[in-house]
């Protein structure tokens, strides 16, 4: 089955960091597309992604479900610096979606924090 | 992106921080859901002072770990608790620690009250949020909050308790704590 077209994932050659300049325009991984707490999960495939390396499959395993940056990467053994980067092909390729929530941009309003304390209390 | 945020959680994150052996990682797993986890991130020569390096055997890269845990509130919500190294060598991993952060848990151990000073520094400038909670060992409450604000010289309005690491129910105390100074911040607009 052929790569898809414009996917970016043609050259790759087994490098770990690719040529980002070379994929959309993207530049190297910033912290704001992968904060620590964003969430992560794999997009389900309907053909065999015959382009990802095994260090992208092992992650893709990991966010089956829903998980965060920094939980993927304590499974899968790798520095949070080289999932990111990582974590960028697959974003490109289409493979994950990520959610970044505004809490990471502004503090909770006031309905939410009352929310968090209850929930905290009933834990 | 709002495509996504119908399918997965918003995530809070709430720094615990305090010298080695302070409790951060027992604080951590008393009220974690999963069992403690742990990250790595590179150290290089850029990411510190080239003198920091300077006793550590050298070495021109390492890795410096991140305990951290999870706590789901419901469907939509999840805590992750990240214990935030106090040494100053780590003080690279503090502004993308911050970043985000809803608050912060400084763990005093009354022993070495002054391995949180760089720490609580670094919140006060940062605008951070935080309580100071004193990791009381064996049940001994061997100083009174009063004497720890005294002795952090940190501001009026910010709560100091004590608590037990090892509790979970303790630990709770301190994360509503903190949560609710949060909350007065935000209605006091500041």
């Amino acid at each position: 089955m052929s790569v898809t077209p414009g996917d970016g994932f043609g050259d790759g050659g087994g490098r770990l960091i690719r040529p980002y300049s070379l994929t959309g325009g993207r530049t190297r991984p910033s912290r704001s597309d992968f904060a620590m707490t964003s969430q992560v999960v794999a997009v389900p495939m309907m053909r065999r992604a015959v382009e990802l390396e095994p260090e992208h499959r092992a992650i893709l395993v990991e966010c089956a479900r829903p998980a965060s940056v920094a939980e993927i990467s304590a499974r899968v053994r790798l520095p949070l610096g080289v999932l990111r980067i990582l974590l960028a092909d697959l974003l490109d390729g289409g493979h994950v979606m990520v959610h970044e929530s505004t809490w990471q941009r502004e503090r909770p309003d006031a309905q939410t924090l009352r929310s968090v304390i209850d929930r905290i209390r009933a834990l | 992106m709002s495509d996504t945020a119908g399918v997965l959680p918003d995530a809070l994150k709430i720094l615990v921080a305090g010298g080695f052996g302070a409790g951060k990682t027992t604080l951590v797993a008393a009220l974690s859901e999963v069992e403690s986890l742990h990250t790595e991130e590179l150290i290089t020569a850029e990411s510190i002072g080239v003198d920091d390096l300077l006793g550590v055997e050298a070495k021109t890269t390492t890795t410096v770990a991140l305990d951290f845990g999870r706590i789901s509130l419901d469907e939509r919500t999840v805590i992750y608790m990240f214990g935030t190294p106090g040494q100053r060598r780590f003080s690279f991993m503090w502004e993308e620690l911050a970043e985000g952060a809803l608050g912060a848990i400084v763990l005093a151990d009354t022993r070495r009250l002054e391995d949180c000073f760089e720490t609580i520094d670094f919140f006060e400038q940062r605008q951070v949020p935080f309580i100071v909670a004193v990791n009381c060992f064996n049940g001994v409450r061997s100083h009174l909050p009063g004497d720890v604000r005294i002795a952090l010289d940190v501001d009026s309005g910010v709560p100091v308790m004590l608590c037990d690491a090892r509790e979970r129910e303790s630990v709770k105390r301190v994360m509503i704590e903190l949560v609710s100074h949060v909350l007065e911040l935000e209605l006091s607009g500041a």
